[in-house]
């Protein structure tokens, strides 16, 4: 028999009261772990999903807005553009690339968008690539003569079950303009994997009031200036036009992860309460238990046990509580995040892989062990005090 | 029978602060040696002070003057966690209301005694702790925890835990008053039996005149404790 078996059995004896307070823990840990995994996939998700583009060009109206629906797909379309802001864009001697994009309708909740090749296109300043798992991209074809070709985003062609050759529409209406699945792109970790892409000409053949316009429109363009410095001029001669306005997509990130610090600070608040209830729950726990059992520690203290072992039974006590609720909480914590995430996802969030190791998990598990064990420390110091001859009196 | 002494109590006195600064000495004991091998009972009323001076010999109270040398070491010159092991080493102790721990088994309960001492290597501890309890009559109650045994059979297993390490002095306070006299006498019985095999000294407060019959000296409280005396306490 060693110190650590009695400790266990100890645990074992009160079995409802450690359970409760290993629960406990390990509830107060998920909370932890499923909050920073989230927030940081959350986090991670907008920086990998962003464009690798300055400027994203759209019409008047919000900046965030403009930037949520045309790189995270996360929010309506703005409002239209005319073709012909693309056109005098890519004609600008500033610009290097200039992408068209329209957003449109959506497909089983996977939102349609319409470009040409250019968008996906490697370039040397970008750090995105799109490849093929399947199939090819859909062609650039010429305005009045479109071909419905669809290309699929790789979650997009999981959600809708939709292989090469499958013909596909939504809505009664859109039955005489079925797309065409033509291919499937590799997972790229962004809002592109949930998007349905084709051409813009097929877009325009789709749209009843896009066919009856002679000036087509579009829901933005993405600009990539041929040096940064001629970032700031196009930023203000577009804002100045009463039409359009540029914005700065990592000024909007900026944004999003200050509205995120705040909601951070706000929940390490409460989660640093629940640490603090938590810790107090497994110290009376612990207190309770240790005076209850204050005649059964003064009789092995009368048996030989030195103070130093009583004191270390009730210290690996909490310390055995400590880690059974702390390794319950990381794998709770790591499963409420993953159905957290995916959660997110289904609803068109951006979350990066949620169960990433790093320091977080050792960090977490280490601070729960020290904690709770030193939430036992005043019940072992009360048990290494334990007065013998007093306690071993008959009880009355 | 072994012609030195086991224990010997000199001059101890043992005084509890009260709250007004003064102090109320509870025992006096002028003398008192117990022979090894020997069977002494201590007999004396409620509040004549042979719990205290079990608890003093046991070295778990300290007294406020005197000596008490067991095996020749005088106790309370050792630091606390070497008369700890020291205790565990060179004395059982069979308490009045068992005190056996509830969540361990019998046998866990008289291994438990074990773990304090280096008197038993481990590996044989398991087997040490069955073969005590078999002695006693309960081979067929290892596993049982203390709630599942009967008082006569929780009384033995305390003193099978107190057999544990082998240890040259046996205290025993009042081990079958809160048994009833069938059992008591049973028990009692087994408990001498044991000690006198493997020539123990025991110092047994009781009042069984089955318990005087077996015994070596009676020593009475009264005369012992002086403090006793004076308050009229007999």
């Amino acid at each position: 028999m060693t110190i650590l078996t009695v400790a266990l059995k100890y645990l074992q004896g009160r079995m409802v009261a450690s359970t409760l307070t290993a629960v406990s823990i390990a509830l107060g840990v998920s909370l932890v772990i499923a909050s920073v995994l989230l927030a940081r996939g959350i986090k991670e998700g907008f920086t990998e999903g962003t464009t690798d583009y300055s400027l994203v060009v759209g019409a008047k109206g919000s900046p965030m807005q403009l930037v949520l629906s045309v790189v995270f797909r996360m929010d309506v379309a703005t409002p239209n553009i005319l073709y012909t802001t693309y056109r005098d864009l890519q004609e600008d001697p500033r610009v290097d690339v200039a992408v068209p994009m329209a957003l449109g309708d959506a497909y089983q909740g996977i939102r349609y968008v319409a470009t040409n090749s250019t968008y996906f296109a490697a370039f040397p300043w970008r750090r995105k690539t799109f490849s093929l798992s399947v199939g090819r991209f859909f062609r650039d074809d010429p305005p009045n003569t479109p071909t419905y070709e669809a290309l699929l985003g790789a979650e997009a062609a999981i959600r809708t079950g939709l292989r090469i050759g499958d013909r596909f529409y939504e809505g009664e209406e859109m039955a005489e303009y079925p797309l065409t699945v033509v291919g499937i792109l590799r997972p790229t970790r962004s809002a592109d994997d949930r998007a349905i892409f084709f051409s813009l000409s097929s877009f325009w053949g789709m749209n009843e009031v896009a066919r009856k316009m002679e000036v087509k429109p579009l829901t933005a363009v993405l600009i990539r200036p041929k040096r940064m410095s001629d970032v700031p001029s196009l930023h203000r001669e577009l804002n100045v036009s009463p039409e359009t306005q540029a914005v700065l997509p990592s000024g909007v990130l900026l944004t999003i992860f200050n509205v995120m610090a705040l909601a951070e600070e706000a929940l390490t608040m409460i989660l640093t309460i629940v640490g603090i209830v938590v810790l107090l729950y497994v110290f009376v726990s612990m207190y309770s238990a240790t005076m209850e059992r204050k005649r059964e520690i003064a009789t092995m203290r009368a048996l030989g046990a030195r103070r130093a072992i009583v004191l270390s039974i009730v210290l690996l006590e909490s310390c055995a509580l400590a880690v059974v609720g702390g390794i319950a909480g990381l794998l709770g914590g790591h499963a409420v995040a993953y159905l957290g995430a995916s959660l997110l996802v289904a609803r068109g969030g951006l979350v990066a892989n949620p169960f990433l190791f790093g320091v977080l998990q050792p960090v977490v598990l280490g601070s729960v062990i020290l904690l709770g064990t030193l939430a036992g420390l005043l019940p072992a110091v009360l048990a290494y005090r334990t007065e013998v001859a007093e306690n071993l009196a008959p009880l009355s | 029978m072994s012609a030195r002494s086991a224990v010997v109590v000199r001059g101890v006195k043992k005084s509890f602060p009260l709250a007004d600064g003064m102090s109320l000495e509870v025992l006096d004991v002028e003398h008192l040696t117990l022979p090894g091998g020997t069977c002494t009972v201590l007999r004396g009323r409620s509040g004549s002070g042979k719990t205290t001076l079990l608890n003093l010999i046991a070295g778990v109270a300290v007294p406020t003057a005197g000596t008490i040398r067991v095996d020749d070491t005088d106790i309370f010159a050792l630091p606390e966690a070497r008369r700890d092991r020291f205790r565990a080493e060179h004395i059982g102790y069979v308490f009045q209301t068992f005190n056996l721990l509830s969540a361990f088994s019998a046998l866990e309960n008289v291994m438990l005694a074990m773990m304090f001492a280096d008197a038993v290597p481990k590996r044989r501890q398991r087997q040490r702790a069955a073969e005590l309890l078999a002695r006693l009559g309960l081979a067929a109650r290892l596993s049982h925890k203390p709630p599942h045994l009967s008082r006569g059979e929780q009384q033995r297993v305390a003193i099978a835990r107190a057999l544990a390490n082998s240890p040259p002095l046996i205290l025993a306070d009042e081990p079958c008053a809160s048994l009833d006299a069938r059992t008591a006498g049973e028990v009692l019985a087994a408990f001498l039996a044991v000690c006198r095999q493997e020539e123990k000294t025991l110092l047994l407060v009781s009042h069984d005149d089955a318990a005087l019959g077996g015994a070596d000296q009676v020593v009475d409280m009264v005369e012992l404790n002086r403090t006793a005396a004076h308050n009229g306490t007999a």
